[in-house]
C-alpha cells in the first residue's frame, strides 16, 4: 500500500475556518505586523486535543437492528511497486534517406599501350619529364597546374562536373596514363585544357608554338576520356606526312588512318566505323564527300579538324561548302592566319565552327566579341621566352644600269596601262607590279643588283662568323640567278622545281654542312612546315604580297628551340613599287589588329585587294582633252 | 605514375564534406581509378540539421552527419566501390564503424602518425581499430607513384561540391 504524505496542509487544515472575512483592503509589506496582531486579537487560538481512533457507535432500535450488529468487513488489495519508470514517448534523430546526385564517367578509350622505356632504363621506373627551359624558377617551386574549366556554353550541373573533376592536364599527361616524348610549355598546356573543353574552336597561335602537338594531345584526351571516338583530320595535302610524324611522336599509341588509294579503297575508309584518326587532305575531302553524298552515305565523326584552316576563307567555295556539310559534333580549325585578306574570312571560319548561322554576317564589333569567346591566339613574343626577332628594312638606292632599267619599265607600263582605259584590268596593272619588282631584283640585262650587293657583303659577315641564312624569294628564277652569284657560301637550293625525294637530304645538308652557309627558298615551298631554328638570319630578297606569307617564312627560322636573336633583312628599294607596297601593307596590318585584339599580332594583316594594286600607280584614263582616274575594280584579294 | 600494363586496378574514392553557410553540409565522393581520372562522382542534398539537434548532439553533431548521414550514404550508394577511402578530415576516420571499407586519413609526411603508411607524397593512418585496413595499400600503393599529391583530388571534389550548390541555389531562385 502506498502512503502519501501531504506536505502542503495549510489550506486542508480542518482549524483553518473557511468563513474567515477577507480584510478590505490587501495588506502592504509595512503593515503585515499590524494584521497579524489584528488576527490574533480575532481569533483565540484554538484548544487542541488527542481523541481515540475507537469511537464508540452508538445503535438506534429500530428493529432491523439485528442485522446492523454485523462488524463490517475489511479487504486489503495488495499492488506492486513499479520497479522501472517508463517514458511513454522516446526521441530518436530524424533520419531520412539522405538524396544524393551521382555522376559516371564514360570509360574512354584503351588504344594499344605505349611501347616500354628504352632499354638499359630501369624497368617499371616511370620517367620524369623535364621542363622544356629553365626560367630560373626555384625548383622546389610548387608546379603550375592547369585545370579544365567548363565551357561557357556548359549549362547542365553534368556538363560542368565532367570538366571540373578531371585531374590537372600536368597530372594526365606526366608520363602517368599517357606518356609524352617532351614536356609541353605552361601555354601548351593552357592550349590543350582550352581545346579539350570547346565544341567549337579557333586555335590561332602564331607559327611555330605547337598548334599541332596541342591538338594532338588534346585529341589524344578527349577519346582517353571517351569524350570522341572517330575523328576527321583535314590538312593541305603536302602536310600529310608531317602530320602522321607529329602522331606518331606525339600520340604512338592512337592509330592513324591516312585517306588514300583509289576510290574503292578510300570509300571502304570512308564507311569505317573504327575509332581513331582518319586523315586526309582538302581535295580529297572535296571529291569523296560529293560521291558520297550522291549516293546517300554520310560519314559520321565526333570531331573534325582542319589544319591552315585559312582553306575555306571563302564560305561559298566548295571546300568551305564540303567542310561544313560534314556531320560532326565538334569543330575545330588551325590557322596561324585567321585573316589574310578580308574579315568575311573570319566570318568563313566561325560559320565552320557553328558560331554564327548560315551566311551570317557579323560586324566588327561581333567579330571581336567572337574571337574573344572561340579564338585561342597567342604570339611568341608573350608566351615563351624567345630570342628576339630584329627586323631591319634595308632601304636600297638603285643606280645605274639597274636604276635606268627600272624608270623605263616603270613609265613605258604606265603608258600603256592609261592607253588601255576603260579596258583596263587588274591582271595588266598586276603584270607590271611583277615586271617592275623584277627589275628591282636584278637588272635582267645587265645582271645588276643593289639587292645582290648588299647580300653579298652580309653574307661575307655571316660565313665569317660560321652562321647560316635563310633567303626568300617569290621566284625561282630568282633563286637560281641569286645561286650562280653566291657560290662562295656552298647556296642549296629548295623551291618547287626540287624534286621531292631531294628535299630532306638539302635540309639536312643545310644542317649539318658547317660550310653551307646559305639555303634560298621559295616563298610557296620553303615557308610551310619546317624547322630551321639553327639558321639566326633570314633575308626577304624580295617582298610577298601578304605579311602572313612573310612572318610563316621568317619562322622557319625563329620558332621553339632558336638559341640566338633571328636577324631579318626585308630588302626594299626605295622610290619603287616595293617601297609603295611595304607601305600599303603596314597600313593594313595596323587597321586589321583591332579585329582580333592582340597586341604584336603580326599575322592579322592582310594582302593587296584589286583597288589597292590600282593605287600603287596614279592611272589616268584619257576623257576627251581631260583625264579622270580609272577607278578600281571591285575587291578581289590577290 | 604506375608501370604501364599493369593489370592490378586500384580504386580510390576521395571523401569530402564542407559546410556552406546558411545551406548546411554537403559531401562528396570522387572515385578514381590509380592515375587519378574519375570513374564516378556521387554528392548528397545539403543536410542541414535543426537547433533541437544542434542542442542534443552537441559537439558529435559534425562527425554524426559527416559519418552516418554523409558518408555512410555516399559509400552504400556507390556504384563503382573503391578499394581504399581517403579523407583529409581526421572526424571522417569514424566513418570506418559504420561502413565495411578501408578509410584512410591523409596526412602530410611531416607530423603524420608514426603508425602511418606512405602513399604518393603523402602519408595515410587508419582507425585503430581496423589495423588490417593498411593492406591494402601494401597491396596496391605501389601503383601510385611517388611523385602524385593525393590532396589535389580534394580540391576538385570541393570545388564540385561549390558548382553543384551553387547550381542548386539558381534552381531555388
Amino acid at each position: 500500500m502506498t502512503e502519501h504524505a501531504s506536505t502542503s496542509s495549510d489550506f486542508a487544515s480542518p482549524n483553518f475556518p473557511a468563513s474567515t472575512p477577507a480584510p478590505a483592503s490587501a495588506p502592504t509589506p509595512a503593515s503585515c505586523p499590524d494584521l497579524r496582531a489584528q488576527l490574533e486579537n480575532a481569533f483565540s487560538i484554538p484548544d487542541t486535543g488527542s481523541e481515540g481512533l475507537d469511537l464508540p457507535v452508538e445503535i438506534f432500535l429500530s428493529g432491523i437492528n439485528g442485522a446492523l450488529v454485523r462488524q463490517p468487513r475489511l479487504e486489503i488489495v495488495t499492488a506492486d511497486l513499479v520497479t522501472t519508470a517508463a517514458i511513454e514517448s522516446r526521441w530518436k534523430p530524424h533520419n531520412s534517406k539522405l538524396p544524393t546526385f551521382k555522376l559516371t564517367f564514360p570509360e574512354g578509350i584503351d588504344f594499344i599501350p605505349p611501347k616500354p622505356p628504352v632499354e638499359g632504363a630501369e624497368k617499371g621506373k616511370l620517367r620524369s619529364l623535364k621542363p622544356p627551359a629553365a626560367n630560373g624558377e626555384g625548383a622546389e617551386q610548387k608546379k603550375k597546374q592547369t585545370r579544365l574549366q567548363p565551357p561557357s556554353d556548359a549549362l547542365s550541373i553534368q556538363d560542368r562536373l565532367f570538366y571540373l573533376l578531371q585531374p590537372p592536364i600536368e597530372n594526365w599527361l606526366a608520363g602517368q596514363e599517357l606518356v609524352m616524348p617532351f614536356e609541353p610549355f605552361d601555354y601548351q598546356y593552357e592550349g590543350i585544357a582550352w581545346l579539350f573543353s570547346r565544341k567549337s574552336a579557333l586555335l590561332a597561335d602564331e607559327m611555330g608554338l605547337g598548334k599541332t602537338m596541342q591538338t594532338i594531345t588534346a585529341m589524344r584526351l578527349l577519346l582517353r576520356s571517351g569524350q570522341i571516338s572517330k575523328v576527321l583530320l583535314i590538312c593541305p595535302k603536302p602536310l600529310i606526312p608531317n602530320w602522321q610524324r607529329e602522331f606518331s611522336t606525339w600520340a604512338e599509341e592512337l592509330p592513324v588512318t591516312t585517306v588514300t588509294g583509289d576510290t574503292a579503297r578510300r570509300r571502304m575508309i570512308w564507311e569505317m566505323s573504327k575509332p581513331g584518326i582518319y586523315l586526309a587532305n582538302y581535295e580529297l575531302l572535296v571529291r569523296d564527300f560529293e560521291e558520297l553524298e550522291q549516293d546517300g552515305i554520310s560519314p559520321k565523326f565526333d570531331l573534325l579538324v582542319l589544319d591552315e584552316a585559312q582553306r575555306i576563307k571563302n564560305r561559298d567555295s566548295r571546300t568551305a561548302s564540303t567542310a561544313r556539310n560534314v556531320n560532326r559534333k565538334r569543330s575545330w580549325a588551325l590557322t596561324g592566319t585567321p585573316i589574310e585578306n578580308r574579315a568575311e574570312e573570319l566570318a568563313s571560319l566561325f560559320e565552320f565552327i557553328e558560331v554564327i548561322p548560315p551566311r551570317g554576317t557579323p560586324d566588327a564589333r561581333q567579330l571581336s566579341r567572337l574571337s574573344d569567346e572561340y579564338i585561342l591566339r597567342r604570339c611568341k613574343d608573350l608566351v615563351i621566352d624567345m630570342p628576339p626577332r630584329l627586323d631591319r628594312p634595308a632601304y636600297l638606292e638603285l643606280e645605274g644600269a639597274q636604276e635606268h632599267a627600272y624608270k623605263v619599265a616603270e613609265k613605258e607600263g604606265i603608258i600603256q596601262l592609261n592607253d588601255l582605259g576603260e579596258s583596263i584590268t587588274v591582271q595588266h596593272v598586276f603584270e607590271l607590279v611583277l615586271r617592275l619588282k623584277q627589275i628591282a631584283n636584278f637588272d635582267p640585262v645587265t645582271n645588276e643588283s643593289a639587292k645582290l650587293d648588299r647580300l653579298r657583303a652580309d653574307m661575307e659577315e655571316i660565313a665569317a662568323s660560321g652562321g647560316k641564312a635563310i633567303l626568300f624569294s617569290q621566284w625561282t628564277k630568282t633563286l637560281d640567278w641569286i645561286a650562280e652569284r653566291t657560290q662562295d657560301f656552298n647556296p642549296l637550293i629548295y623551291h618547287g622545281g626540287v624534286p621531292h625525294k631531294q628535299r630532306e637530304p638539302i635540309l639536312a645538308k643545310f644542317k649539318e654542312d658547317p660550310n653551307a652557309h646559305l639555303i634560298l627558298m621559295s616563298y610557296g615551298t620553303g615557308a610551310v612546315g619546317l624547322n630551321l631554328q639553327f639558321a639566326g638570319y633570314v633575308f626577304l630578297y624580295d617582298r610577298w604580297w601578304n605579311p602572313a606569307i612573310e612572318d610563316q617564312a621568317i619562322n622557319r627560322a625563329h620558332r621553339i628551340g632558336q638559341k640566338n636573336p633571328v636577324v631579318v633583312t626585308k630588302f626594299i628599294c626605295k622610290d619603287t613599287i616595293e617601297e609603295k607596297i611595304d607601305r600599303t601593307l603596314q597600313e593594313k596590318r595596323d587597321l586589321f589588329i583591332s579585329i582580333l585584339g592582340a597586341e604584336g599580332n603580326t599575322e592579322s594583316s592582310m594582302g593587296l585587294n584589286a583597288g589597292e594594286i590600282f593605287g600603287l600607280f596614279d592611272l589616268k584614263a584619257r576623257d576627251g582633252d581631260s583625264t579622270r582616274d580609272i577607278g578600281p575594280e571591285p575587291a578581289a584579294a590577290v | 605514375m604506375a608501370a604501364g600494363g599493369t593489370k592490378k586496378q586500384l580504386h580510390l574514392g576521395f571523401l569530402a564534406a564542407i559546410e556552406v553557410k546558411d545551406r548546411g553540409y554537403v559531401g562528396g565522393l570522387l572515385v578514381t581509378n590509380h592515375f587519378g581520372r574519375p570513374l564516378e562522382f556521387q554528392c548528397t542534398a545539403p543536410v542541414r540539421p535543426n537547433h533541437t539537434q544542434e542542442v542534443l548532439f552537441g559537439p558529435t553533431l559534425v562527425p554524426y552527419v559527416y559519418n552516418e548521414l554523409i558518408g555512410k550514404t555516399l559509400i552504400e550508394k556507390a556504384g563503382v566501390k573503391p578499394n581504399l577511402v581517403l579523407t583529409e578530415d581526421e572526424r571522417i576516420l569514424g566513418l570506418r564503424e559504420h561502413v565495411d571499407l578501408p578509410i584512410g586519413f591523409l596526412q602530410e609526411d611531416a607530423g603524420a602518425c608514426p603508425d602511418s603508411v606512405r602513399f604518393g607524397q603523402q602519408k595515410v593512418s587508419f582507425h585503430e581499430r581496423h589495423p588490417l585496413d593498411r593492406d591494402v595499400l601494401y597491396e596496391l600503393g605501389s601503383l601510385v607513384s611517388e611523385e602524385t599529391d593525393l590532396y589535389e583530388p580534394f580540391e576538385r571534389v570541393k570545388q564540385a561540391l561549390q558548382e553543384a550548390m551553387q547550381q542548386n541555389k539558381q534552381r531555388a531562385a
